[in-house]
């Protein structure tokens, strides 16, 4: 996946990811990417757990604007024992 | 070793990755994948309620009505689909056999957030959504990494160009 990001980013979108290997982020070196410690196949987290969907949404547009290129920030959501509540700031 | 023999053995790896996260993390580790030396950059030149979205997986979601993806080649499929934006729950499926994707078939918005960008572009805080947004299947090696580089991503990239996402959203399986 961090092939396809490069590409679009180096093509002139701006572009931001979620990744659930560290290692493997660390070395193709996406433009910018979230790191969560979680299952595979939940990058947004659970089903119909709008709270848990929109908080990783928010911390990816907020990292959109604050990271360093090749930034990977490490989000500290353990999965499922952590209480999610609605994002309310959205103005980025 | 012929290929039923390495799929089965690429599948059940798979399955073991996902029921035990950390052979995931130790296989990352060990990977002979190399190090980028560079990074591509493209700085964020608008505010988010100004921002059309482009969503992308390598979930292996698709159109019921599209193409599935091939796992019988044990070097995957390089190709994506299109998901329109208006696409809804009942009409999107994942082929994948290399992750549990039961929940994500129950919601595809782990994988795509098309519904909560829409919920988030009606509030006014995103500025929309781009008609098409895409979806691979993540397994790609052997002579498939250089048709993704050399096919599969300047159609992918002519797509994007003409749609001009602000922004592009990205989530692996």
């Amino acid at each position: 996946m961090g092939l396809i990001q490069r590409a679009i980013e180096a093509a002139g979108f701006p572009t931001v990811s979620v990744s659930i290997l560290r290692d493997v982020t660390e070395k193709v070196r996406p433009p910018r990417a979230l790191f969560l410690r979680w299952p595979f196949g939940h990058p947004l987290g659970e089903p119909y757990n709008l709270a848990q969907q929109f908080t990783i949404l928010r911390d990816a547009f907020e990292f959109l604007y604050a990271a360093s290129p090749g930034e990977i920030r490490d989000l500290p959501y353990s999965w499922r024992r952590h209480t999610y509540s609605m994002p309310t700031e959205w103005k980025l | 070793m012929d290929n039923s023999l390495r799929q089965r053995i690429t599948v059940l790896l798979a399955k073991a990755f996902t029921q035990w996260p950390v052979l995931g993390r130790l296989w990352s580790k060990v990977s002979p994948i190399a190090r980028s030396t560079d990074v591509p950059w493209t700085p964020i030149a608008k505010p988010l309620a100004a921002c059309r979205i482009t969503l992308i997986t390598t979930g292996g979601l698709h159109l019921r009505t599209d193409q599935p993806f091939n796992m019988d080649d044990p070097n995957g499929d390089p190709t994506f689909r299109v998901i329109p934006s208006h696409a809804q729950q009942a009409d999107l499926t994942i082929t994948h056999n290399y992750y549990n994707h039961a929940d994500a078939g129950r919601d595809f918005n782990i994988l795509l957030p098309l519904d909560r960008v829409k919920e988030l572009t009606s509030g006014g805080y995103l500025g929309g959504l781009t008609p098409s947004h895409y979806s691979f299947m993540g397994h790609i090696d052997g002579p498939h990494v250089a048709a993704l580089e050399n096919q599969i991503l300047p159609a992918l990239l002519g797509k994007i160009r003409r749609e001009r996402p602000d922004i592009v959203f990205l989530t692996p399986a």
